[in-house]
C-alpha cells in the first residue's frame, strides 16, 4: 500500500543547474531500495524530495496512488533517520522517541509500550533515561532507529546513516537495519555512497550520478550487466578495469585487441556487436575474471591480457595486482600463493565471454 | 534501454499520469512574521523618530512649544557650516575622543591577549581578572573614575604626588586637555576587556596545524607573530573596531557623568552637544540638524568598514 | 632536521623552563594588566567601605582602617538619597525590557537564520544598521512621540525605549545562536509531525537557552546602563531609574560624599556584573557569529 512513484522529478535550486533530471523510479511496497552514488550525485536531494523536505521543481511523488507533492513531511506517515541523527538534544532517549507520537495524541499507556518495544529491539532499554551526549556514536544511531521505527512508519528513509560509524560498528548496524527492515516491513528508501552498502542491503539499487538515475535493478543485475561504464566502474571492489581497444572481425567471431590485449568474443557476443571492423571500444573486465597463465604456451583460443605488475596488494587470503597495460591499469584477483613481484611482466586469462563492451563516446553498455 | 525504469515487480495500480506540472513550485514568500514584531517595534521607535528627526531639522522646533514650530528651510544647516564653532569643535573632540579610545583599547588588547595566550587550566583566572572592567556598569565606571580624578581627594593625584610624578595637583576635570584625557583613560578602562576578548577568540581559531607547520618551518616569534597570527585576527580587528567606534561615536553616560561635556565644551562630544541643544536649551530643530548630519558622517563610516569586511579574503 | 622548536605553545608560565626575556615582559605586561584592572574596583570597595568621615578626606587612606557598613545602611535604611526607588525601578523595567526584547529578538533571529523569503536579506540589514544610529538623535523625536502617547514618566515609555534599542543586536545574536543549530533537528521534528511554531518552541528554544540568556542579559546590560532615555523620558523621581537618580544625587561641584557615592556604584555593579560573569563566554561566540555571518 506504500509504494513509491516517482514521476519526472526535476530539482534546481534557484536558479542555477538542475541537480537532478528526468528521475523516474518505482519502488515497491515493503521493497528495500538503496540509491547510491558519489557525492554530489543528486541521491540526498532525491531522498529528501521523497520525504517532502525540499519540493521538486517539477515531476510528481506519488505513495500508492496518492500524489504527494503538496503534503506536508508530517502527514506523508514517513519516518527519517538522519546523517548526523538530528536526535533532540534536550530530551531523553525516552522523549526523543515519543516525541512524534504524542504529536500524534496516543494515549499515554500507548506510547510508553511503543517505546519499550522498540528500544527492546534494538537492545537500548538500559539507555531510555540518557541524553544523546552521554551515547555513543553506535548508540545514537539506535536512538535515531528507534525513533524512527515507533512511529510505525509506511516509508522508512535513511540519509547516510552510518557513514558517522567506525568500519566495524558500521558492519554490525548493516545487519541490523536489515533486521528491522523485516520486521516492521515498511517500504524502505536507504541512501549511500558505499557500493558495498548497496551491495549487500539492498532488494534493489539505484545508482545515481550527476543528478541522473543511471541504472536500477538488483545487486546482481547491477553488477553483471552494468548498462553503461559509470555503473559497471562504480559497483564491485576492486573495481572494473578499463581496456581502449579495437574491434577485429574475424569471420563470425570478433576480437577486441590492442598491444598485448586480446579478448575473445562469443559467438553470441560477436553477433550482439553492431560496429565494423577496426572500431575503437572500452572493454571492461572485473579482477575476479583475470587468472594468471604462463606467458608462452597460451592457448590461442584463450583471452589474454599482457602487462607489468605495478603493484602487489596482499589481502590475506588473496592478493591483488595492478597491472599496467600499455598505460591503463587493470587490476586482477588471484591466490595468495601466486607469486608476483613488482615490475614482473605477467600474463592474465580472461573467462570466456567475460568481458564487458562500452562505447568510447556515450559509455553505454554495448552488449 | 534498461535505465531508470527498470523493471518494477509490483507498480499497484500505477498512478495515472496527467501532464499536468506539479504545483510544488512553492512561491518564496516575501515576507516572515516572524520578524514583523522586530520590524514594527524598530520602524515605530526608530524609524519614525528619524524621518521626524529630518523634518524636525528644517524647523525651529522648540522641545517648550513642539507645537508651534515653523519650518525655516535650510536656515539651521546653514547656521551650522558658516556659524557654528562649537559644531565643528564637537566633530573634532568625537573624532580625538573615538579614536584615540578604540586604538588604545585595540593595542592593548591585543597585547594582553597575546600575553595570556597560553595561559593554561587555572592560570586562566588571570585573563578573567582582566576581563573585571567590562562587568563594571559604564555609569558606575563614570562616578569611579570622576571620583579618582578629583584635584582634591582624588587618588589618581595622590598616587603621582606620592610617587614624586607630579608636584601640584593636576586639575584632571577643571581644564579642557585633561578632562579629555581623564574620560578617554575611563573609557580605555572600561572597553579594553572588549578587545581581550574579541583577539583570544580569535587566537583560539588560528588552526594548530598551522601553528605546527610554522614551527616545522622554524618560524621566529616575531615571524611567527607577524606572518601568522595577525592575519587571522584581521577580522576581529576590523570587527571589533568597528562595533567600538560605533559605540564611542554614540557614547552618552561616560562623558555626560564625568564632564557633562565641559569644561566649556572642552569634552563636548556631538551626542553631547545634540542632548544639550535639544534638552538644556530646547533647540529640537537644530539639534535635529546636527544630529542628522552626524547621522550621514555614522553612515558613510559604517559603509566604509563593511566593504573592508567584506572584501576581506575568508 | 625538523626538530620542533621550544614549546612556547606549551609551557605556561607555570612551568617556566627558560627564563627569557621575552617571558619576563609577558608576566610583566600581565601583573600590570591585572593592577590596572583592579585597582579602581579596589578603590570603589574601599571607599565605599570607609566611614563617611575617612572617605571625604582630602588624603584618602589606601586601606580602609575601620571597616564600616554606614555607607550602605545610609544608602539602603536611612536613605536620603531614595536609593531604593531608582534600584527598584531600575530592576523593574531592565527585566521587563529583557523579557520582550529576548521574545521579539528571537522571532527575528529565527527567522532571518532559518526561513528563505524574499525581504529577508535587506530586512536583517536594515535592522543591523539600525544598531550603529545614535541613540540621541531620535532622543527629541522619541520625546515628542511619547509626549503625545501620554507614555512620558512611564515604565512602558522606558520599556518601549529600552527594547527598541536591544532588538537589532539581540536578534543578530540569536541568529548567531540559531545558525549553530543542525537543521537536522528541525527537519526530524517536522518528520514527527510538528509545525513551525512547534518546532521553534518545543526543539529550537530548548537547545539555545545559553543564547536566549546571553541575549538576556546583553539587553539587561545595555538598560541598566542607560542613561539618556530616563534622564529625558523620566522627570517624576518616583519613577526614575539608578543612572540619572545616582548622577543627580552625587555628581556636582559640592558632592564630598565619596563613600555614599562608591556604595550606591558598588550596588549598582552587583547585578550587573553576576549576570555579566554568568554569559561571559557565550557573549564573544554569540557575537562574533552573528556579526560575521551576517550582512
Amino acid at each position: 500500500m506504500a509504494s513509491i512513484s516517482v514521476r519526472d522529478v526535476e530539482k534546481r535550486f534557484g536558479n542555477g543547474p538542475a541537480v537532478l533530471r528526468e528521475c523516474n523510479l518505482d519502488i515497491a511496497d515493503h521493497e528495500f531500495l538503496v540509491l547510491v552514488g558519489p557525492s554530489g550525485s543528486g541521491k540526498t536531494t532525491l531522498l529528501r524530495i521523497i520525504a517532502g523536505l525540499e519540493a521538486a521543481t517539477s515531476g510528481e511523488i506519488y505513495f500508492g496512488d496518492r500524489l504527494v507533492n503538496d503534503v506536508d513531511v508530517g502527514d506523508r506517515d514517513i519516518a527519517m533517520v538522519f546523517q548526523n541523527y538530528g536526535l533532540y538534544p534536550h530530551m531523553t532517549v525516552r522523549n526523543n522517541m515519543a516525541f512524534g507520537l504524542r504529536r500524534r495524541k496516543l494515549p499515554k499507556d500507548a506510547i510508553d509500550q511503543k517505546v519499550r518495544e522498540a528500544a527492546t529491539m534494538l537492545g537500548i532499554e538500559n539507555l531510555l533515561d540518557r541524553r544523546p551526549r552521554q551515547l555513543s556514536g553506535g548508540q545514537r544511531q539506535r536512538v535515531a532507529l528507534g525513533r524512527a521505527i515507533v512511529r510505525d512508519p509506511a516509508v522508512f528513509l535513511l540519509d547516510e546513516p552510518l557513514s558517522n560509524l567506525d568500519a566495524h560498528l558500521r558492519l554490525q548496524m548493516r545487519t541490523e537495519i536489515l533486521r528491522v527492515h523485516r520486521a516492521v516491513t515498511a517500504t524502505t528508501v536507504y541512501v549511500t555512497h558505499d557500493q558495498v552498502e548497496a551491495m549487500t542491503m539492498g532488494d534493489r539499487i539505484a545508482v545515481m550520478n550527476n543528478g541522473l538515475i543511471q541504472q536500477v535493478g538488483t545487486p546482481e543485475e547491477l553488477y553483471d550487466r552494468p548498462v553503461n561504464r559509470f555503473v559497471a566502474g562504480f559497483i564491485g571492489t576492486p573495481a572494473m578495469g578499463f581496456l581502449t581497444c579495437s574491434v577485429n572481425r574475424n569471420g563470425d567471431r570478433a576480437e577486441l585487441v590492442r598491444d598485448g590485449v586480446c579478448l575473445r568474443l562469443t559467438e553470441e557476443q560477436s553477433r550482439k556487436l553492431t560496429l565494423p571492423h577496426g572500431a575503437a571500444v572500452v572493454a571492461g573486465v572485473r579482477p575476479e575474471n583475470l587468472r594468471p597463465v604462463s606467458a608462452d604456451g597460451a592457448d590461442p583460443e584463450l583471452s589474454v591480457v599482457k602487462g607489468a605488475i605495478e603493484v602487489v596488494e596482499p589481502l590475506g587470503p588473496e592478493q591483488h595486482l595492478v597491472v599496467d597495460v600499455g598505460g591503463e591499469m587493470v587490476t586482477a584477483r588471484v591466490d595468495r600463493d601466486v607469486a608476483a613481484r613488482r615490475g614482473e611482466k605477467v600474463s592474465l586469462a580472461v573467462g570466456a565471454g567475460r568481458a564487458h563492451v562500452f562505447s568510447i563516446d556515450s559509455g553505454e553498455a554495448l552488449l | 534501454m534498461a535505465v531508470a525504469s527498470a523493471p518494477a515487480p509490483t507498480v499497484s495500480g500505477g498512478p495515472s499520469l496527467p501532464a499536468r506540472r506539479a504545483r510544488s513550485r512553492r512561491r518564496t514568500p516575501v515576507f516572515d512574521w516572524m520578524a514583523l514584531p522586530a520590524v514594527i517595534v524598530l520602524a515605530g521607535v526608530i524609524g519614525y523618530p528619524i524621518v521626524r528627526a529630518v523634518q524636525l531639522s528644517f524647523t525651529n522646533s522648540n522641545l517648550l512649544s513642539a507645537g508651534a514650530a515653523k519650518s525655516v528651510g535650510l536656515q539651521n544647516y546653514k547656521t551650522l557650516f558658516t556659524n557654528d564653532p562649537v559644531f565643528w569643535q564637537a566633530l573634532e573632540h568625537t573624532a580625538v575622543y573615538t579614536f584615540v579610545s578604540v586604538a588604545a583599547a585595540a593595542l592593548i588588547g591585543l597585547a594582553l591577549a597575546l600575553a595570556t595566550e597560553n595561559l593554561g587550566g587555572a592560570w586562566r583566572i588571570l585573563r578573567t581578572l582582566m576581563l573585571t572592567p567590562w562587568g563594571v556598569p559604564v555609569i558606575v565606571v563614570a562616578f569611579l573614575f570622576y571620583y579618582m580624578f578629583q584635584d582634591r581627594g582624588g587618588v589618581v593625584n595622590q598616587a603621582l604626588t606620592s610617587l614624586g610624578i607630579i608636584h601640584t595637583p593636576i586639575l584632571w576635570l577643571g581644564t579642557g586637555k585633561w578632562a579629555m584625557i581623564a574620560v578617554i583613560i575611563a573609557n580605555v578602562w572600561s572597553t579594553t576587556p572588549f578587545f581581550l576578548l574579541m583577539f583570544t577568540a580569535a587566537l583560539a581559531s588560528v588552526p594548530n596545524e598551522v601553528i605546527e607547520a610554522a614551527r616545522v618551518d622554524r618560524a621566529g616569534p616575531m615571524a611567527m607573530l607577524t606572518r601568522i597570527k595577525l592575519p587571522y585576527l584581521r577580522n576581529a580587528a576590523v570587527l571589533g573596531s568597528l562595533l567600538m567606534v560605533i559605540q564611542n561615536f554614540n557614547n552618552f553616560p561616560l562623558i555626560y557623568s564625568m564632564t557633562k561635556g565641559g569644561p566649556v565644551y572642552s569634552t563636548t562630544t556631538l551626542v553631547i552637544y545634540v542632548y544639550q541643544l535639544a534638552f538644556d536649551q530646547f533647540h529640537l530643530g537644530f539639534a535635529s540638524a546636527v544630529g542628522v548630519i552626524w547621522l550621514i558622517i555614522l553612515l558613510v563610516f559604517a559603509g566604509l568598514f563593511i566593504r573592508l569586511m567584506r572584501t576581506n579574503p575568508a | 632536521m625538523t626538530a620542533v622548536a621550544a614549546p612556547v605553545r606549551l609551557a605556561g608560565p607555570g612551568r617556566l623552563r627558560r627564563w627569557r626575556p621575552g617571558r619576563a615582559a609577558v608576566v610583566a605586561l600581565i601583573l600590570v594588566g591585572i593592577a590596572v584592572a583592579l585597582a579602581p574596583v579596589y578603590w570603589m570597595l574601599a571607599t565605599s567601605l570607609k566611614t563617611p568621615f575617612a572617605a571625604t578626606s582630602l588624603t584618602p587612606s589606601y586601606f580602609p582602617h575601620h571597616l564600616s557598613m554606614s555607607n550602605y545602611n545610609e544608602l539602603l535604611v536611612k536613605g536620603v538619597v531614595p536609593f531604593k526607588t531608582y534600584l527598584a525601578n531600575s530592576v523593574l523595567t531592565s527585566v521587563i525590557a529583557s523579557v520582550v526584547a529576548v521574545v521579539i529578538s528571537a522571532l527575528a533571529g529565527y527567522s532571518f537564520s532559518r526561513s528563505r523569503w524574499r525581504l529577508r536579506g535587506p530586512t536583517s540589514v536594515a535592522v543591523l544598521a539600525t544598531q550603529m544610529l545614535p541613540l540621541v538623535v531620535f532622543v527629541g523625536p522619541l520625546y515628542l512621540l511619547l509626549l503625545d502617547a501620554h507614555l512620558l514618566n512611564t515604565y512602558t515609555g522606558l520599556v518601549i525605549g529600552y527594547t527598541s534599542f536591544a532588538i537589532p543586536f539581540g536578534s543578530w545574536l540569536m541568529k548567531g545562536f540559531f545558525d549553530s543549530v543542525p537543521v537536522e533537528l528541525e527537519e526530524a521534528a517536522r518528520v514527527d509531525g510538528y509545525g513551525r511554531l512547534s518546532i521553534l518552541f518545543r526543539v529550537v528554544i530548548p537547545t539555545v537557552i545559553p543564547g536566549l540568556l546571553t541575549t538576556g542579559v546583553f539587553v539587561f546590560i545595555n538598560s541598566w546602563n542607560n542613561l539618556l532615555y530616563p534622564l529625558t523620558l523620566i522627570t517624576n523621581n518616583s519613577h526614575q531609574t539608578l543612572p540619572p537618580g545616582l548622577l543627580d544625587s552625587f555628581v556636582g561641584e559640592f558632592n564630598t560624599d565619596w563613600g555614599g557615592m562608591m556604595a550606591a556604584a558598588v550596588l549598582t555593579t552587583i547585578p550587573l556584573a553576576v549576570a555579566f560573569f554568568a554569559v561571559q563566554r557565550y557573549m564573544v561566540r554569540g557575537m562574533t557569529a552573528g556579526a560575521l555571518a551576517g550582512t
